[in-house]
């Protein structure tokens, strides 16, 4: 082994104190990040995750001006059908309705709730919607109503079983009216899903409305996550409907205006995660000045006996590297724990929604790389004072 | 060659400025020749340590001229004095001042690694330690054996690279008188087996009785002998 790396590594090993000092502030700085991450991208990540789920899909169709698309979905999902990389293509439609509840004797209404039309077979393939149905089961006849537990709660404790009636208004203007058999409840953690609303066989809704044929949006769900293949697709899906005037949009882009503040959050929590590597940096040059000023008389004697000015900024930008690669891998270590413990026990806070956790390889492997190189950084000003020290110094009797 | 490994040309050093302004040598002249084994005494502040760091490259005189062997050496930059150094110099301190966080083995090779010879270096180094007496200490953290044992793996660190002059500054000024007598005897021994020029500081003229040639600082002035008042030349 070269001697200035042995040198270096027994300087630091004797001083303890210093080196794990100088460890621990490298090895925080990359916790803070990788905790951020976990957390704040985490919840991003999340809605997103639950917004595809059940609310867009990974490509989302709708009209361009109308509100309604007229023409049949059945030729938009088949189309979506035959692409390999599609699992499944799903109409809805959505409307409002009041909503009348009688239980034991006492009656109780609620205004306006929305109501979402779903065609339960491909639905159930597309969307996980259903699975959200913690009591009873998805909507499966024309006369089946889910019912969100806000909605529920607010009808004075709606139950499976229970009947509720639904007063709208349709296309003609006149109110139209139907009794529904609650076959389940929704409840979603973090608010993304229908807990606020209704949901009922699309056919249901459409007679209701009188929109025969008629939907809102078609949700198109992947196979897998591929955002790339996702742009293809709603590409070749307009150029082959061209003139329909439809918009489809991937998820990234539906959930766009929902996430853009909570995007430049997550920016600047990063940066205070930065600033605080930066922290780290100067804790370095504190630690490594201490340990030049405790070395004098030793870098005078390597001096006197030939050592060279670039000799002893090996030695100590040497150091720096070792406390940089100590921390950097205990750092990455502690946060790999974390995140592992934050996805193996599906980490959430007080009941919100679950953190949607991800190993970040680049990322993980930039901030490590970026830690190391900081602490290599912060120990050249230490170590060029350490070049300064004369050969003399070796000589001093005190 | 030359039997002449280093001479001093009207060397002087001047500390400070002004009124500050102290001569601590004064136009210094001399040479050593090849296996002396030299001693140069003088009362405390008198120019001793001044001297050897002359002689020793670790400072440059205000004026004057240090030539070793054959060579001038005050144009010299940084790296080539320390090559220099590395090469045809050993020191020996007051207070051995091994390196803490080596052991006694690790510095004794030290200067051969920072040369990079190529040669055996664990073995020269182990060699001149069994030399020294040390052969027990070997492995030993440097700073975990008595100051007796640390000035014999000084001297053999000073030895290991076969310099042209060993320099010693007070190698005894720490040290009880038994073991400085000890001291003394391995420096004389390794100097006549090695043919190894010595210089050697000391304020203690009696605990070198036999030695080739004494010089004596005054002032900041060098004398050949002791507390004479001849100047010597070259
Ligand atoms: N770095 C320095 N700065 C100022 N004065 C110095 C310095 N080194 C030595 N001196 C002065 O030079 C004189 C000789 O010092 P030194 O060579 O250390 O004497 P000795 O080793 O004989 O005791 C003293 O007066 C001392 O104060
Ligand atoms: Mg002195």
């Amino acid at each position: 082994m070269d001697y200035r790396v042995n040198l270096a590594a027994r300087m630091l090993a004797n001083k303890r104190g210093s080196l794990i000092g100088a460890v621990l502030a490298v090895s925080i700085g990359i916790l803070v990040i990788h905790v951020n991450f976990v957390i704040f991208q985490g919840i991003y990540d999340a809605i997103i995750r639950d917004m595809t789920e059940y609310r867009f899909g990974d490509i989302f169709v709708s009209h361009e001006e109308e509100a309604t698309i007229e023409r049949s979905h059945v030729v938009y999902t088949n189309w979506f059908e035959r692409v390999p990389l599609v699992k499944s293509a799903t109409p809805r439609l959505s409307g409002s309705a009041d909503i009348e509840f009688r239980s034991m004797g006492k009656f109780n209404e609620e205004f306006d709730v929305p109501v979402v039309g779903v065609e339960p077979v491909s639905d159930i393939l597309a969307s996980k919607i259903h699975t959200t149905i913690n009591e009873g089961q998805y909507v499966y006849a024309r006369n089946s109503i889910v019912v969100g537990e806000t909605v529920a709660e607010d009808l004075g404790g709606v139950r499976v079983g229970d009947n509720l009636k639904l007063i709208m208004t349709n296309q003609g203007g006149e109110e139209v009216s139907k009794r529904f058999v609650v076959t389940g409840i929704s409840k979603t953690a973090g608010g993304q899903g229908f807990d606020t609303s209704v949901i009922i066989h699309i056919d249901s809704l459409r007679s209701m409305l009188d929109r025969p044929d008629e939907s809102n949006s078609i949700f198109v769900k992947l196979n897998e996550k591929n955002p790339e293949a996702a742009i293809d697709i709603r590409k070749q899906f307009l150029a082959a409907y061209a003139n329909d005037d439809l918009k489809a949009q991937t998820i990234e882009e539906s959930a766009e205006a929902t996430l853009k503040g909570f995007r430049s959050g997550i920016a600047m929590i990063n940066l205070i995660g930065y600033f605080g590597m930066g922290s780290s940096a100067f804790a370095i040059v504190t630690i490594q000045m201490m340990l030049v000023n405790s070395k004098t008389r030793e870098i005078g004697v390597m001096r006197a006996i030939g050592a060279k000015r670039k000799d002893i900024l090996m030695v100590f930008i040497l150091q720096g590297m070792i406390i940089g690669a100590i921390g950097a891998g205990a750092g990455t270590g502690i946060g790999l724990a974390y995140t592992t413990y934050a996805k193996e026990t599906n980490m959430q806070f007080q009941g919100s929604l679950a953190l949607e956790v991800n190993y970040n390889w680049p990322k993980i492997a930039e901030t490590a790389l970026l830690a190391f190189f900081l602490a290599m950084l912060a120990a050249i000003y230490p170590s060029y004072r350490a070049t300064k020290l004369q050969p003399v110094e070796a000589m001093r009797n005190v | 060659m030359s039997d002449i490994v280093l001479e001093l040309q009207n060397v002087s050093r001047i500390f400070g400025e002004g009124d500050a302004q102290v001569k601590a040598l004064d136009d210094v002249s001399l040479s050593i020749r090849r296996g002396e084994f030299v001693l140069i005494v003088g009362s405390s502040g008198s120019g001793k340590s001044t001297l050897l760091n002359m002689i020793g490259l670790l400072d440059k005189p205000t004026s004057g001229k240090v030539i070793l062997d054959g060579k001038e050496t005050t144009t010299l930059n940084d790296g080539q004095v320390s090559q220099y150094r590395n090469e045809k110099l050993g020191f020996v301190f007051q207070f051995a001042n091994l390196l803490p966080d080596l052991t006694v083995l690790e510095n004794v090779m030290l200067p051969q690694q920072i040369q990079g010879s190529p040669e055996d270096i664990r073995q020269n180094a182990i060699d001149l330690l069994i030399k020294v007496g040390l052969e027990d200490q070997i492995n030993k953290r440097s700073n975990k054996i008595s100051g007796g044992q640390a000035q014999r793996a000084a001297i053999a660190r000073g030895l290991v690279n076969r310099p042209t002059i060993v320099l010693a500054d007070e190698p005894t000024g720490n040290l009880d008188s038994v073991t400085a007598g000890k001291i003394v005897k391995l420096a004389k021994t390794m100097a006549k087996e090695l043919n190894q020029t010595f210089i050697i500081v000391t304020h203690d003229r009696h605990q070198f009785p036999d030695v080739d040639r004494v010089i004596t600082i005054k002032d900041g002035k060098a004398f050949s002998g002791e507390e004479t008042t001849m100047e010597i030349t070259a």
